[in-house]
């Protein structure tokens, strides 16, 4: 009882509050878009309402290491009054590739313009970074960009590390308990195995029907169905036995 | 047949902006010509290209500008070996807004956006607003993907997305929103997503975002987060977010089971005087399997001088696939009010493999740009990767001419 009377004394407040905000219009900030972020302060401390651009702003992808997601919330929604003050370009150099504005702070890769978060040697070091979160690189790049990079270095000559080399131009996942750190490695991971076998066709040989269950304990497989209208089913199962 | 179409692109652009200097539309942009030297990661070879990339927007097109035209592409050509032209279009699109007061239109290649997705599309955004307290807004169109050198689109990728968006209370930011995305195999993603802002008492702001995956029926991404401005000089801030590896439908990967993982993360950064200020953070990662992780980091940015910003930063990732320990210091230095020069260092040292030890990599780099007057200016950047693959120094640079319109 004391739950519910607080989470409707909760509510009440909410909409009183939003109530009062009606009145209220989100104004453009179009006019200030070229005053220094500094002097922005000095109206958002009147209303007690902190600026969005502070330190950390766009921390994801601005900083050395990949801290906070701030602008990925407020970005992301539809309306955002970003355009009041930057043009598209400003997401695309980040997002899509591109250098029309490279600060000199900025290295490119080919012709592209980087975040700072790619930093030194990328090249070397994006193994580490892609295994923090996996889904955030997909925030930038689809996961044809890996399998783009990675199909132009022969089979076998890029130091996988679970991957030991078979002689030249070939390798072999080898693990001294194969069974539980595959396992674990690929859940944890499975993106960068798609990288270099986009088809799944390792995986397949022992996790097709019959074998052993790739599936999740929570396997919706009408789902999946439905919505590729079983092509990916039929890469394991015979036609209606799924 | 390439430079055809690059034949084409140049007088269709040159017949716009003479016919826009006829008109009394205002036409904006930059135009920046860079040479870019680096080697080739595939081959090894050195590779030089020569650039032209042209930002532009045309504003005023009719007496209540409503109607205006943004473009962004860019131009390359491998002049060291030869191996052709390559172009990008990132955006080229006309933007009419408050048709009736309540509409706003988009067509053409743009990147668009809401909480369930963000695609590079060449069709159009529509947004519905004015009619109450909530806004919507349809997107669909061909969805545009690019890879290392070129596009890697294929007939029957696209797109659809559609939101509603809380408008009108300052203080609040909420929408709720769905992106579809196909391919020539059929539905490849289907994704809800979700997000709030919301202002409360005197410097304090929480904020989250989501996206609900519909097939594995698994949220792929969840984010918490609440910063507390504590006074202009003092933010801190904290997050927790958690991820779930999410593939296309119509990939075999689709089908597998995945890990989640989380991570919780704690920053403060304080402003002590106008010369001094610092940041420290802290990120505890959770891979499932009670595998976990920490990731530090400290920073300061000194201004000495009105003229010259030193920013130095350390971090450390110890966890699972590897450790990582680096240091970054760039410097910022305004000679003269035309003047500007720049310079850097990047030093980790990671191991990715118990078998083979620490390995570093450090990167180096000089910059300098020269405002020949307000629309004028040049920029020139060289950078040295030491000990990167067979490359004892790995050389790269830029040069730009840029010019504001």
């Amino acid at each position: 009882m004391k739950k519910a009377f607080f989470i409707c004394a909760l509510l009440i407040y909410g909409l009183l509050a939003f109530q009062q905000q009606s009145s209220a219009e989100k104004m453009s900030h179009k006019e200030y878009a070229n005053m220094p972020l500094k002097d922005c302060n000095e109206c958002h401390k009147d209303q007690g309402i902190p600026l969005t651009h502070d330190n950390d702003w766009a921390g994801k992808h601005h900083q050395n290491t990949d801290w906070m997601g701030e602008h990925r919330a407020l970005a992301g929604k539809g309306g955002a009054n970003c355009i009041d003050c930057h043009t598209q370009s400003y997401c695309n150099d980040c997002h899509t590739g591109g250098g029309v504005d490279a600060e000199l702070n900025r290295t490119t890769f080919k012709l592209n313009y980087l975040p700072k978060n790619h930093r030194s040697d990328f090249i070397s070091i994006h193994p580490i970074k892609a295994k923090d979160s996996p889904q955030t690189c997909l925030r930038c790049h689809n996961q044809k960009y890996c399998t783009d990079c990675h199909s132009r270095f022969p089979k076998g000559s890029l130091r996988i590390k679970s991957h030991n080399p078979l002689g030249s131009g070939a390798q072999q996942y080898v693990a001294s308990n194969w069974r539980t750190d595959h396992t674990y490695e690929a859940r944890r991971n499975l993106q960068s195995c798609q990288a270099c076998h986009p088809e799944g066709d390792v995986c397949i040989q022992c996790h097709s029907s019959g074998k052993v269950r790739p599936h999740p304990r929570n396997w919706r497989s009408g789902n999946f169905k439905d919505k590729s209208g079983g092509k990916v089913c039929l890469k394991c199962h015979m036609p209606g036995t799924y | 047949m390439r430079m055809k179409h690059i034949f084409r692109t140049i007088i269709c652009g040159s017949v716009l902006f003479s016919a826009v200097s006829a008109w009394s539309a205002e036409l904006h942009g930059r135009s920046s010509t860079q040479f870019l030297w680096f080697n080739s990661i595939f081959t090894g070879e050195k590779q030089s290209e020569l650039a032209e990339l042209l930002r532009f927007s045309v504003t005023k097109i009719d007496a209540e500008d409503k109607l205006t035209l943004h473009g962004y592409g860019r131009i390359s050509h491998d002049v060291q070996n030869g191996d052709g032209f390559e172009n990008r279009l990132f955006y080229l699109y006309a933007d009419y807004s408050n048709l009736y007061d309540k509409l706003d239109i988009r067509a053409g290649r743009q990147f668009v956006n809401n909480s369930a997705g963000s695609a590079l599309i060449d069709g159009g955004m529509v947004n519905l607003k004015n009619v109450g307290p909530v806004a919507f807004s349809l997107l669909g169109g061909r969805n545009v993907i690019y890879g290392i050198d070129g596009e890697l689109t294929k007939g029957g990728d696209t797109v659809f997305g559609a939101a509603a968006t809380l408008t009108g209370y300052p203080r609040t930011d909420a929408e709720i929103s769905y992106f579809l995305k196909k391919d020539t195999d059929g539905v490849a993603r289907e994704t809800v997503g979700a997000m709030f802002k919301q202002y409360l008492f005197q410097g304090m702001k929480v904020y989250g975002n989501t996206r609900f995956d519909t097939a594995s029926e698994t949220f792929e991404e969840v984010l918490v987060g609440a910063k507390y401005f504590a006074s202009v000089d003092l933010v801190i801030s904290a997050e927790w977010y958690q991820s779930y590896p999410t593939f296309d439908y119509t990939s075999i990967y689709s089908v597998f089971a995945v890990d989640r993982y989380q991570e919780g993360s704690v920053r403060a950064d304080y402003t002590i005087n106008d010369m001094f200020a610092v940041r420290a953070a802290y990120k505890r990662q959770d891979f499932g399997e009670d595998t976990v992780g920490n990731v530090y980091e400290v920073g300061l940015k000194v201004r000495p001088l009105t003229n010259l910003i030193v920013d130095v930063a350390y971090d450390r990732r110890h966890a699972y696939a590897g450790d990582l320990d680096g240091a970054t210091l760039d410097v910022l230095y305004d000679y003269t009010p035309k003047l500007q020069l720049a310079g850097g260092i990047a030093y980790d040292v990671y191991q990715r493999d118990s078998m083979t030890g620490d390995t570093t990599a450090k990167t180096f780099w000089l910059g300098t740009r020269y405002k020949l007057d307000k629309a004028m200016s040049f920029d020139l950047r060289v950078q040295d990767n030491v000990d990167v693959g067979d490359f004892k120094h790995d050389w790269s640079g830029r040069t730009a001419f840029n010019y504001d319109f």
